[in-house]
């Protein structure tokens, strides 16, 4: 489904991404795993398409087409979804309302019309139960006045309203207390089927107790240094990240 | 570009034509209104049509929108209700003026309560009982602005509104301005709303065009009274054809425990430029002034507002929002004044706008003095691109960029006509920012 190719990417003449490789098949979870500025969260906002990033060498193909070439709306279009990891508030702009809008642009790229209302409104309360999120926030402005914990919950019900064939979480975790956590990684577990994927980005171990990785990659020094499975997670847990930085501090660039 | 006129010929070539016209608009019965007239006259005669060396035109030069070839009065248009009823809304009671005057067969007025009494402004002053026209001009304490004595001066046309003591106009009255026609006309009507004593009324003005062939410029003056307890709600959308420009005064006095809530949203016309002066002349009195405007590539929107804290305990809150377009022009200047004895006063402003392009360009100048004490009185202004962090937000649920600045246009805009409490000419605002926001 992603394939990504000798991905190099440079931020204001900074390379960031030095040569990234990475394939995902359809029905599995990936999870990047890194230190502080290895470039995880480039690399989310690269495949999202955020123009602030340059891409000065690979590819990355999305069910064969060259994605790099796509707006971000039609990347979204495609079936990518990137929930931020720190996701902004819009005032003025209802969750519901832009979803309504956003589901019904889907659906005019993929040649269907738009949704009756009823429709809408059904679908609208099953995700919203899925992520155990209230129609109080999700009427509400994006974001406005949400805790750390009620964002991302928002960023994972747009995530089911969209039903996205590859969710790219970025650091979903991070500012979540256990509980919010687990609400979180459930709502990603249920969204789970073999006709999609899941690239998890994460600084820590602790949410993929939750989201259990078919594979884990280390990322370091703007390349996937290190890949396995769900063990490696557990080992980079128990002897932090030093032990990756010794052993690739000496890769040339 | 026009030839930009000379002090001695505007007022020269505009005085003659007042002196001819003089005796027939207001018959012997009422001197006092004449003589206002000349004085006006005499005073505007010093500056002329402003420039950019006055002041508060220091961004807006009238004189590129406003010269000597423009005339008093075109010829006559022959519109019937058929012509302009798309322009009515709401089923509520409406006034129709046409190129400045007021045109009894084109208004709607049977939805209109018999408490309320509207007429022919300077129909009342010919009326021969004493003390008419005592009003006309009577809120102009402070030294008028050139156009406003401009106004004064050349009015001939408009609309007195009277709601009696205790009366609560439940429906809006709407008051449409209608500019139509060939010819280079300048225009200058001028109204008078008075609130009485604990009453209600919601006065909506939307200024709009058909087919105009030429530059007009509608020069309007409106003098509001809001008594003590009274309540007016004061809507105005003006979305005049691009060659059509106007000058618009509200000069409001407001009275104790009085509350003034006004909304202008303007969309279009090359020049708009706002003058509402809010005097609160009793305590406890609250105001609420909002403005929403678009200026596209050309146009050029000015508002101007001036509120004058004269007594202690008030209330004033002031949000103007504007989306300038490449190439468009936008100017906000805000007064507050607190005088010395205005202690307790609590006033808020805040301007905020949006440049869509590379050209588009913001004067902002908020103005406090303030002159008590014991106030708490706070402005804010910010100017700057759409946010793109939004705009890229927006982008990866899948909506185009088009798509999502329209979107996040439109919730800027928003919060501006989420204030209108009438919900058909909420309805109606909505709709044209739907056209307007692109």
């Amino acid at each position: 489904m992603l394939e990504i190719k000798n991905l190099q990417v440079s931020v204001e003449g900074k390379e960031i991404l030095k040569g990234l490789n990475l394939k995902v098949n359809k029905g599995e979870v990936h999870a990047i795993m890194g230190p502080n500025g290895a470039g995880k969260s480039t690399l989310a906002s690269v495949i999202a398409g955020k123009q602030d990033y340059e891409v000065t060498g690979g590819s990355i193909l999305f069910n064969g087409k060259d994605i790099l070439e796509l707006s971000p709306d039609e990347r979204a279009k495609e079936g990518v979804f990137l929930a931020f990891q720190y996701p902004i508030e819009i005032p003025g702009v209802s969750t519901i309302n832009f979803l309504k809008t956003a589901v019904n642009e889907i659906r005019a790229y993929k040649g269907q019309g738009p949704m009756e209302a009823k429709e809408f409104l059904a679908m609208l309360k099953e995700k919203q139960k899925l992520v155990q999120i209230d129609t109080n926030l999700t009427g509400r402005a994006v974001n406005e006045g949400f805790s750390g914990g009620e964002k991302k919950r928002n960023e994972i019900f747009q995530m089911a309203m969209l039903n996205p064939q590859l969710g790219v979480l970025d650091e979903t975790d991070s500012g979540l207390d256990i509980d919010a956590l687990r609400i979180v990684a459930e709502g990603v577990n249920k969204l789970r089927s073999k006709d999609n994927a899941f690239l998890v980005i994460t600084h820590y171990q602790r949410l993929l107790e939750y989201i259990v990785p078919d594979f884990v990659h280390v990322l370091y020094n703007g390349q996937i240094v290190k890949s396995g499975t769900r063990e490696l997670a557990l080992e980079l847990e128990s002897k932090g990240y030093d032990w990756i930085k010794k052993e690739f501090s000496e890769i040339p660039a | 570009m026009s030839a930009v006129a000379t002090k001695k010929d505007t007022s020269a070539k505009w005085l003659e034509q007042f002196e001819l016209t003089a005796a027939n608009r207001l018959g012997a019965a009422n001197t006092s209104v004449l003589e206002k007239q000349k004085q006006a006259l005499a005073e505007f005669a010093k500056t002329g049509i402003p420039d950019k060396k006055v002041e508060d035109y220091k961004y807006t030069n009238i004189r590129l929108y406003l010269n000597d070839e423009f005339a008093l009065k075109g010829a006559a248009t022959k519109l019937r209700q058929s012509d302009v009823r798309h322009l009515f809304f709401g089923g509520h009671a409406t006034i129709v003026m046409v190129n400045g005057r007021f045109v009894q067969e084109l208004s709607s007025l049977k939805n209109l309560p018999r408490e309320v009494v509207v007429k022919n402004l300077f129909s009342t002053y010919k009326e021969t009982e004493s003390g008419a026209g005592a009003e006309f001009n009577s809120l102009f304490t402070e030294k008028a602005s050139p156009m406003a004595l401009l106004n004064t001066a050349l009015a001939q046309d408009g609309i007195s509104i009277n709601v009696p003591k205790g009366y609560n106009c439940v429906g809006p009255l709407h008051l449409l301005h209608i500019s139509i026609g060939t010819d280079k006309v300048l225009y200058n009507p001028r109204h008078s709303i008075k609130v009485g004593e604990g009453a209600n009324l919601t006065l909506i003005e939307t200024y709009r065009s058909i087919d105009l062939g030429e530059k007009t410029f509608i020069n309007s003056v409106t003098e509001i009274v809001v008594e003590k307890d009274a309540t007016l709600n004061n809507y105005i959308l003006q979305e005049e054809d691009a060659k059509a420009s106007q000058n618009n005064v509200h000069q409001v006095s407001v009275g104790e425990s009085g509350k003034f809530n006004s909304v202008t949203v303007s969309l279009n016309g090359a020049l708009v430029r706002n003058d509402l002066n809010v005097a609160i002349n009793g305590e406890h009195a609250e105001i609420h002034m909002h403005g929403l405007f678009i200026a596209k590539d050309g146009h050029l929107i000015d508002n101007h507002s001036l509120v004058e804290h004269n007594v202690p305990n008030c209330f004033s809150n002031e949000l103007y929002k504007g989306i300038i377009a490449d190439g468009g022009t936008g100017v906000f200047n805000g007064k507050i004044f607190v005088k010395q004895d205005a202690q307790k006063t609590n006033a808020y402003q805040s301007n905020k706008n949006i440049l869509m392009g590379e050209n588009s360009t913001m004067n902002t100048k908020p103005q406090l003095e303030i002159y008590a004490d014991d106030v708490k009185c706070s402005h804010g202004t910010t100017t700057g691109k759409l946010d793109e962090e939004a705009l890229f937000y927006l982008q990866t649920r899948g909506l185009n960029e088009a798509v999502a600045r329209k979107v996040l246009l439109g919730a800027f805009a928003a919060e501006i006509s989420d204030t209108v409490k009438d919900t058909a000419f909420r309805t109606l605002l909505e709709g044209r920012l739907q056209v307007h926001i692109v």
